[in-house]
């Protein structure tokens, strides 16, 4: 009886083999479909032969993107509009949430719920309805200016240019970069501890020196985290400089990729060693922004604390003011210029007589190909929202409440697709389904294209899963299997269920997500599997903007259904 | 002999059916490993766990018992009440797992809130409670299938003063009534004291001692145990006589020239000149004011503090020894003066430093 028990747990009680073999299995379905695709990149950026030709190896792709002046360029634009995009978003996003988070600014929860909308909003949408503001010949903005009495004159023709690099980066910062902060951003502000401000005032600092001496340092690694982030996605972009960069000539590297494969003899090489210098980029920001969250239980940031907020004072109404500004921007005129273009005669033309017209919507919702595509894109959205709510939480409990030997290799693959551009992974992920025997039926199917939204979708969602997970304490689970549980009741029980609202808002933004899906989904569909995304992306290849416009507008709406849902389901954004 | 055993760190735990065992000792000592250990929520690296007669874990033959079938009942430190579900969903969820009929959980669960004074709130929300109600829920989930045993993390740490009192006596009665076997962890001291039939305490990992509470306070078994259980005046000095179990003892430094009697803690003899220490409770000093400059050893208040039903003062004793003392209120104390503290020969122990 007298035995030595050195009171340390190796092992969690539940790890049973089977445990073992449902997590191995998962890892290696994982692992087959985010390594193997990206394996394959990294194969295909030194195999020099033409397709259709015998295979042969050499450097000729490395050569082209590191020596040819236009891949250069590519690379160099990539990295100045990123640079920024992250340089103008960075400082205004930290103080909208601080605003939004930590002060009695009025009406903060609508403007909250606004840039949690603006964040739903196709990047598509978003930059055709600023064109109608923007274009240098027809812009509403420019026709105003030019119309005033005598500036007008001295501005010339169309003092602000879309098609630019400004152009660009101004979507960008719309768009993405600075929505994405904030709905990060303000949760975790409103976490913090509201003593570490009211020690800094009562030690006599202002508000303003508060901010900046006690709030913003506490948060760093937080923002930090974020900018890692923002910086990564921001990598991905494609459509904005599709649409804005090609008519002057301006590439980044997503679409520099994109015609280096869409030319009439498709670069492989060359696209895909881009791609491989990309994901070289990107591999140090994730490793970066691991390292950083982990650091971040370490700070002072719990939930535990009633947050009070400061009073702003005659401030609230300049700051109310610039708020509202902001929404006007990021989600006002997009919805309303983005709907007022669908019943445009000639997208754009404000000045032409009897301009608008419903033969848009007619023309579009008469087409035959329009009701396939709705039907596909319900069929896609719906089933990568389900397969995502499945496959990611399965990741995400792996990783954070198991003890399995592969879960922080787990952790980390579930990471990688952030790292390929898009186009390149629906690149990768056709070369998957065409190399694979097994796989090759599926091929033109929208399960193809559900394997796409599903894997491009895998960073966000197990990561928002992953922290609702942290969140909830470990004994919830442990007084289920005391009281008799087995683990997979447990997991149903208890776990699910208390997960519910996290999973249902995961499920919505992938439903979003694969809705809108161009970059992933641009190579792999067929006229069989054509989802609404593809579709306006045709209309606008065909120069049909009135007909792209009100697709535009449709995914816009069903993206701000889903936002709508998700947010009432309560969770937002809690990444990072 | 249905009594479950803890083996930790060499030493053989026998906790004896219908009695409180408590584990004591300060954070880190192992001994919320050591529950969870007999709960099943740890796998042991080597040794056996038995709970009435039955092998429910053991590396030497791979036995390991999951926690779901080991019948145990556990409180919390959290409480870990299902936010999701009612307070009736949540003390019938173990019952239904064990398959019993719909009448009979109702029953059942009926009778278990109401033994805590909790009927009445079935249907409300268990995150709607407060914290004093959401332990007794957890108590109620752990009772109601009538486990073998019930293991208890550091219950009380989450309520205030007032409610951890009324819960310590609230918990012993119950415990006297159901007649149920009880594995308690805690730092607190007077939790342990004040609840348990036997106590182990614990230090890293390893068992000091294990007895009745009275025994434990005055009759340490080493340093630990004396002056984690209970607070310890302790002076230096050496050995200047000794009569059978009593040693005489010269103090040494500004106390020098004064003798304190008491009873020898040292396993072997000590020699007389030998270092030692003398170890008495703040509550067994018998205080008074200065009559003499005789035997009695002198004291000066320093600071005094009125905590209502007495004072509570720190006293300097000789230039460098400063000892927190419990004054009555029936006397008039004031700080800066001179009072004499007599110390007992039975109350004095003497340790071989």
């Amino acid at each position: 009886m007298a035995g030595v028990a050195v009171p340390r747990a190796a092992r969690p009680p539940w790890r049973i083999d089977t445990g073992t073999v449902l997590c191995s299995g998962v890892l290696a379905l994982v692992a087959f479909g985010v390594v193997y695709p990206v394996l394959l990149v990294v194969l295909q950026s030194f195999q020099t032969a033409l397709p259709g030709q015998p295979a042969r190896l050499g450097l000729d792709g490395w050569h082209a993107a590191l020596a040819e002046p236009a891949l250069r360029t590519s690379l160099w634009n990539t990295l100045t509009v990123t640079l920024a995009r992250q340089v103008i978003t960075l400082p205004l996003a930290v103080f909208v949430a601080w605003l939004l988070a930590r002060t009695d600014l009025p009406g903060r929860r609508g403007i909250e719920f606004a840039f949690w909308a603006a964040f739903f909003l196709p990047p598509l949408t978003v930059t055709l309805s600023w064109i109608l503001l923007l274009d240098p010949e027809y812009g509403l903005v420019n026709a105003a200016l030019a119309a005033l009495p005598v500036v007008g004159a001295r501005l010339g023709k169309g003092p602000f240019d879309i098609y630019s690099f400004w152009g660009i980066v101004w979507i960008h910062v719309i768009t993405g970069s600075l929505t994405v902060k904030v709905i990060l951003l303000t949760p975790a502000f409103r976490r913090m501890n509201a003593a570490f401000e009211e020690a800094s005032r009562v030690a006599g600092a202002g508000t303003l020196r508060t901010a900046l001496r006690i709030t913003v340092p506490v948060m760093a690694p937080v923002i930090l985290s974020v900018l890692l982030l923002g910086t990564m996605v921001s990598l991905q972009t494609f459509e904005v400089e599709q649409v804005l960069g090609t008519p002057f000539r301006f590439f980044v590297f997503s679409t520099t990729i994109y015609d280096l494969l869409v030319t009439r003899v498709p670069r492989y090489d060359a696209a895909t060693a881009l791609a491989v210098l990309v994901l070289a980029a990107m591999l140090p920001l994730i490793v970066a922004q691991q390292w950083v969250t982990r650091g971040r239980r370490y700070t002072t940031v719990t939930g535990q604390f009633q947050s009070r907020v400061h009073a702003l004072g005659a401030w609230r109404w300049p700051a109310l003011a610039l708020a509202l500004v902001l929404v006007a921007i990021v989600l006002g005129v997009p919805v309303v210029f983005a709907l007022l273009g669908t019943f445009m005669k000639l997208f754009g033309f404000f000045n032409v007589p009897e301009p608008w017209t419903l033969d848009n919507w007619r023309t579009v919702l008469g087409d035959d190909l329009f009701a396939s595509s709705l039907r596909n894109t319900v069929i896609l959205a719906l089933g990568t929202a389900l397969a995502a709510v499945m496959l990611h939480s399965l990741i995400a409990y792996i990783a954070v409440r198991t003890r399995y030997a592969g879960r922080r290799l787990l952790d980390f693959v579930s990471w990688l697709p952030f790292t390929v551009p898009g186009v390149i992974l629906g690149l990768a992920l056709l070369w998957l389904f065409l190399g694979t025997p097994f796989l090759r039926p599926l091929y033109g199917t929208t399960a193809a294209l559900i394997a796409a939204g599903l894997i491009s979708g895998m960073p966000l969602g197990v990561q928002i899963i992953k922290s609702g997970l942290m969140q909830l304490g470990g004994e919830l689970e442990e007084a289920s299997r005391i009281a008799g549980a087995t683990w997979w009741t447990t997991y149903r029980r208890i776990v699910l269920r208390l997960m519910a609202p996290t999973l249902a808002a995961v499920g919505m933004i992938t439903f979003v997500g694969a809705a809108r899906n161009i970059a992933n989904v641009a190579l792999l569909s067929t006229t069989a599997n054509r989802p609404l995304s593809i579709l306006q992306l045709d209309y606008i290849a065909e120069k049909k903007l009135e007909e792209a416009v009100v697709i535009a507008s449709i995914i816009m709406l069903i993206s701000l259904a889903g936002a709508a849902v998700a947010y009432v389901l309560g969770v937002r954004g809690n990444v990072g | 002999m249905f009594a479950p055993h803890v083996a930790v760190d060499g030493a053989t735990l026998d906790v004896r059916r219908g009695e409180v065992f408590t584990l004591l000792g300060p954070s880190g000592c192992g001994k919320t490993t050591t529950l969870r250990l007999v709960a099943g929520l740890e796998r042991p690296d080597g040794g056996e766990i038995m709970l009435r007669g039955r092998i429910v874990a053991s590396v030497s033959r791979r036995v390991f018992v999951p926690p779901n079938r080991r019948n145990l009942g556990m409180v919390f430190q959290s409480y870990a009440i299902w936010p999701h579900m009612s307070v009736f969903d949540n003390v019938a969820y173990p019952l239904t797992l064990r398959g019993l009929g719909r009448a009979d959980v109702r029953e059942r669960v009926a009778r278990v809130l109401d033994m805590v004074g909790l009927s009445g709130t079935e249907a409300r929300a268990a995150t709607l409670l407060s914290g004093g109600q959401m332990q007794r829920l957890a108590l109620c989930r752990a009772l109601v299938y009538e486990p073998d045993l019930l293991l208890l993390d550091e219950p009380f740490s989450n309520l205030d003063a007032k409610l951890r009192e009324q819960m310590r006596h609230e918990l012993r009665l119950l415990q006297r009534r159901l007649g149920i076997t009880v594995l308690f962890v805690t730092h607190d001291q007077i939790e342990a004291l004040s609840l348990s039939d036997r106590i182990a305490v614990m230090q890293r990992g390893r068992v000091e001692q294990v007895g009745p509470p009275r025994s434990l306070y005055e009759a340490p078994a080493s340093a630990f145990v004396r002056d984690f259980v209970g607070s310890t005046v302790i002076l230096r000095g050496r050995v200047s006589g000794q009569t059978p179990g009593r040693l005489t003892v010269a103090l040494n430094g500004p106390l020098r020239g004064r003798h304190i009697a008491g009873r020898s803690m040292a396993a072997a003899a000590v020699a007389t000149g030998a270092e030692v220490h003398v170890a008495i409770r703040p509550e067994d000093i018998e205080v008074d004011v200065v009559r003499s400059e005789s035997e009695p050893l002198p004291g000066i208040i320093d600071t005094l503090l009125f905590v209502g039903d007495r004072y509570e003062a720190r006293v300097s004793v000789g230039a460098e020894q400063r000892i927190v003392l419990l004054l009555p209120r029936t006397r008039e104390w004031k700080e800066g003066q001179a009072i004499s503290l007599g110390l007992p020969p039975d109350a004095v122990s003497v340790w071989p430093a």
